[in-house]
């Protein structure tokens, strides 16, 4: 074929154009270490690298959720068990006041006012915030105080039942705390079927014992009463009103007393017409619990009726408190197990960071020995272009016409 | 001997004028356009005798150009190819580039906002984290404005390239009809052609190649008649056309291409390919549109999913969320031409995001009434409804309701994205107003028996009067339950959708006869996060395009599609570069001048000049001799 002289030297210089041109765009992709540095480069790859970088930030963002709320879940875990140590004490307290007989009631006044700083012991922690000032146990009214009251006036709760979920992983989350109510409040009464209770009024020295339950289904929920007709013969009656009588039978001093699948003992001697009540279980908060408890030991026990009373409120104060514990065992035991499902999803999301830290670097980074080569490829081809170019371009027939 | 003489001086002149010829070529070999010339010599008429036809020496027939018409059709028409490929490649990296970016991307924008949602969710009451999200919000709001001016601006140099060109196209195109009248009269007068002012001719026509295809039609008399894009007529003869680049009949702003003519400009732009002012048309309608459009329509998402959950939600003052963002309007651009009084209101459906698409419509007034079409590719949409406030035309997640009285003819055109990005905002101001709480919140009563257990609640009706006003639902069995002081007993299916005063909850477990949960006014619950985490679900959830793209994965396609165009066009260029190297190589091998191959004819002329000269010598010496032998 022919060639034109001027097409020789374009043909040439395109080439060496080209190579120049792959030579910058490698010098380019090593000098900043990324193998794709605009979408078009590849651009199946740099929508995964999209996703890959958003994902790494979704990441970093629940790791710092993560701290937040393990941090939180400390707080409360500390303030739980700080919970425990206190009704540990109540507990003690309790015991040492059931001793009737030796106790005189100015003793009893004393335990008493060691329970009332126990109680507001108890309320300063249901009250405790955490380092931003939100109360830890007020549900979503973190900026309400959530227990008011104490001293004289009843403790009631002011906040709600929600508890704050947060992101600890790209689909899960996590309660990062418990309402007062759960902990605090709804704590269940008695035994959790019925709780026993005596009449403030009774004049005998008749003490009712929390009792059991022999027979769940057998069991209606009602408030009963159970009243005795003479000194010697009982009657269980239901709230209905007029009120029917359930069961009855003959007083002797601690035989139990069994009616609609539950068994309680009543000891010493009623006088007629004491009442003592059976009521369905419901919930009873923690303050009342040692609040009542108080209220007991500063009457007096001197007379049998005083001493009989105050037997029945020590027994269900001891239940009580004990429900108490155990329910903030239950409440701990949960925050428990969410501090394990966090350090799970702690350790998935490191493992995921890892696997997305290697796929991006796959698809993103340069392979420098791959690089490096093609470099020295092109630049073996840049320098043979130029030097077949000054070797070609000097050959002409006018040299040789002299 | 004359005619040996006479001969020899023929002889003498033809290879001097050949030589011209070399020399010419040697000077011009660099000279651009240029074809070589070739001397082409003829024997003279021989004369007669009795001994046979004696030669009579040789003249110059004629001085032609090497020149392929074919080749040069085909190196102009892929040089046009390939200049309308690397116009638009080199715009499409310009714009991948600066709008792929993945630091200053639109993901990271958009999920470093749902990060700030997350944030306040983990600590609804802090004021940092609050204000951390207003100014996300308002980076994320900068970002996609940011990405709209980028897109504008490059339209503007799309307009002032269009402008450029279009001169140039005019310029060319008079130059090649003064061309013409020179050449057909040069040709008339000497019947040879004037291969100097061809070559010029084609030159221009190579020129005019890259702005835009042509094609080439020879005339008897030497002249060209050259159309450019699909036929448009732009130099009959010896009168060129004037090509122009004018203001859009729906929006002076933006530049049509249009040929003026006694009867006005007429709109030649969608007649236009190939070269780089098809290429930047291309660029525009491929890239700059369709991107405009889905920046907008992202926008709009974003705005209609964070606003209509706001609204859901409960501020830190205890009041209801309002919209968190506003986008611009849909644009409405009455047609110039319009004689009609037709105006049209147009607005996108709330709640209708899906359906958006990310293309311009033109409403046309047909004999039939109003019908719509997309504006890229004229297929027909079809509109439910009349037009009227009461019952607007509904098409594709628009509100269309047309006023006045239209002309046969006339032509709205919709743009239901475009300027969403532009008008877009961030309306809520102060950090206690943005809504991170639920307004309201379910509890069990203290003390029920049973295991039932309320959910948290969600707001289906932000707008329900009696949304946050106490509700209790009472279990009057195991398995009934009443609502309020409503004494509808309704039976108790566990995890069922208890919907009352715009709000839903669900009760599980087993709660017992006498149990009771309560639904009230969240109104100190400050520290709730609900509505936050509702938020930061809702924009991963896919609303876009029928429902099937999320936000980020939209803001992802976004900017593949710009890679994917991009590598596209540098692949076509590339391709197209190898076809028009080729081709010019072919025409450059028949019409260039090769060096070594004057330095052949010149050896070659210079030889035959001498050899002639010998002759004249020799015609000198016969002469002589005759003399001598006559002087005795």
């Amino acid at each position: 074929m022919r060639l034109s002289t001027q097409g020789f030297f374009t043909a040439s210089l395109a080439a060496m154009q080209s190579q120049a041109a792959e030579l910058a765009k490698l010098l380019n992709q090593v000098g900043l270490g990324r193998r794709v540095n605009s979408p078009a480069d590849d651009p199946i790859a740099s929508v995964h690298i999209r996703e890959l970088e958003r994902a790494q930030s979704e990441s970093e963002q629940i790791a710092k959720n993560s701290v937040l709320i393990r941090n939180r879940l400390n707080l409360e875990e500390q303030a739980l068990a700080d919970a425990g140590t206190i009704l540990t004490r109540v507990r003690e307290l309790t015991g040492k006041a059931a001793n009737i007989g030796t106790l005189s009631d100015a003793d009893r006044r004393s335990i008493a006012t060691e329970l009332d700083s126990r109680l507001s012991e108890l309320l300063d922690l249901a009250n405790r915030q955490d380092g931003a000032g939100e109360y830890l146990f007020a549900g979503f009214s973190t900026l309400t105080k959530p227990f008011t009251g104490g001293g004289d006036a009843p403790i009631v709760y002011a906040g709600d039942q929600g508890s704050r979920l947060i992101q600890i992983g790209p689909a899960q989350r996590l309660a990062d705390s418990h309402s007062g109510f759960d902990v605090f409040v709804d704590i269940p009464e008695g035994n959790g079927v019925f709780a026993t209770s005596a009449n403030a009024a009774n004049t005998g020295s008749g003490v009712i014992h929390p009792g059991s339950v022999v027979d769940r289904p057998s069991w209606v929920p009602d408030d009963y009463t159970v009243v005795f007709t003479a000194a010697d013969a009982w009657e269980v009656r239901d709230s209905a009103t007029p009120q029917n009588v359930v069961a009855s039978g003959a007083y002797v001093s601690g035989a139990p007393i069994e009616f609609n699948g539950v068994r309680i003992e009543i000891s010493g001697q009623p006088a007629v017409n004491d009442e003592f009540t059976v009521s369905r279980s419901r919930s009873k908060d923690i303050f009342t619990t040692v609040r009542d408890l108080a209220q007991a030991l500063r009457d007096t026990a001197e007379t049998p009726a005083g001493a009989a009373r105050l037997a029945t409120a020590l027994e269900g104060a001891m239940q009580q408190v004990d429900q108490a514990s155990e329910h903030l065992i239950s409440v701990r035991s949960q925050v428990g197990a969410r501090l394990s499902a966090l350090d799970t999803a702690d350790s998935a999301r490191e493992s995921r960071d890892v696997d997305i830290a290697s796929a991006l670097s796959e698809l993103r980074d340069v392979d420098y020995a791959e690089a490096l080569m093609k470099m020295n490829q092109r630049l073996v081809g840049l320098q043979a272009a130029q030097l077949s170019y000054s070797q070609i371009s000097q050959l002409s027939l006018f040299s040789y016409l002299r | 001997m004359a005619d040996l003489l006479n001969t020899s001086i023929s002889g003498l002149l033809a290879f001097q004028r050949a030589l011209d010829t070399t020399s010419h070529n040697i000077t011009n070999a660099n000279t651009p356009g240029y074809s070589r010339q070739i001397t082409e010599f003829m024997t003279r008429q021989a004369h007669p005798s009795g001994a046979g036809w004696v030669g009579a020496g040789v003249d110059v027939s004629t001085v032609t150009r090497a020149y392929d018409d074919f080749l040069a059709g085909q190196a102009r028409n892929s040089s046009s190819a390939f200049h309308r490929a690397d116009a638009y490649a080199t715009q499409a990296e310009r714009v991948s580039n600066l709008l792929g970016d993945s630091s200053t991307g639109l993901s990271a924008s958009l999920q470093e906002f749902v990060n700030a949602l997350q944030s306040v969710a983990d600590t609804p009451t802090s004021t940092a984290a609050r204000q951390t999200l207003l100014s996300q919000a308002q980076i994320l709001v900068d970002r996609l404005q940011g990405y709209q001016d980028s897109l504008a601006s490059f339209e503007a140099q799309v307009n002032s390239s269009m402008r450029t060109q279009a001169d140039a196209v005019s310029s060319i195109a008079s130059a090649i009809a003064q061309l013409n009248q020179e050449i057909s009269s040069g040709y008339a007068r000497t019947r040879q052609p004037p291969n100097d002012l061809l070559d010029q001719r084609d030159r221009l026509l190579d020129q005019l190649a890259t702005y835009v295809s042509v094609s080439v039609v020879a005339q008897e008399d030497g002249s060209v008649n050259v159309s450019i894009g699909a036929g448009q007529p732009l130099v009959v003869g010896q009168h060129a056309s004037r090509v122009v680049a004018t203001g859009d009949p729906y929006d002076p702003t933006r530049m049509i291409v249009a040929v003026q003519s006694q009867h006005g400009l007429a709109d030649i732009t969608r007649s236009i390919s190939g070269g780089t002012l098809g290429g930047m048309l291309d660029f525009r309608g491929q890239m700059l549109d369709p991107a405009r459009n889905a920046l907008g329509r992202m926008s709009v998402g974003l705005a209609e999913i964070m606003n209509e959950q706001h609204r859901a939600g409960m501020n830190l003052n205890g009041v209801m969320g309002g919209d968190f963002f506003s986008v611009g309007e849909v644009g409405v651009r009455l047609h110039a031409g319009n004689s009609g009084t037709a105006t049209l209101d147009a607005t996108r459906i709330p709640g209708a995001a899906g359906a958006l698409t990310t293309s311009d419509y033109v409403m046309t007034w047909t004999a039939s009434g109003w019908s719509l079409q997309r504006a890229d590719t004229g297929a027909s949409v079809s509109m439910t409804g009349s037009g009227t406030v009461a019952d607007p035309f509904v098409a594709d997640g628009l509100s269309l309701v047309v006023s006045g009285a239209p002309a046969l003819g006339d032509r709205i055109l919709i743009q239901p994205t475009a300027w969403a990005a532009a008008g877009m905002d961030v309306l809520v101001s102060s950090p206690n107003e943005i809504a991170a709480a639920a307004p309201i919140v379910a509890g069990a009563a203290a003390g029920n028996a049973g295991s039932g257990v309320i959910s948290p609640g969600e707001v289906l009706d932000p707008t329900h009067p009696q949304l946050r006003s106490a509700v209790a639902i009472t279990f009057t069995s195991p398995t009934q339950y009443t609502v309020g002081s409503d004494p509808t007993v309704h039976t108790y299916v566990p995890g069922q959708n208890i919907e009352v005063n715009g709000w839903r909850v669900q009760i599980t477990g087993s709660p017992a006869a006498g149990d009771s949960f309560s639904v009230r006014d969240n109104v100190s619950g400050l520290g709730d996060n609900r509505n936050a985490l509702a938020l930061a679900d809702a924009l991963s959830r896919p609303v876009l395009n029928g429902g099937t793209t999320s936000l980020s994965a939209a803001s992802g396609q976004f900017v593949s599609e710009l890679g994917v165009k991009t590598n596209q066009a540098q692949v076509t260029r590339d391709a197209q570069k190898v076809v028009a190297d080729e081709a010019a190589a072919s025409l450059q091998s028949v019409a260039g001048v090769n060096l070594d191959e004057e330095a052949a004819n010149l050896l070659r002329y210079q030889q035959a000049y001498m050899a002639i000269a010998q002759m004249i010598r020799v015609a000198d010496t016969i002469f002589q001799s005759v003399l001598e032998a006559t002087r005795r």
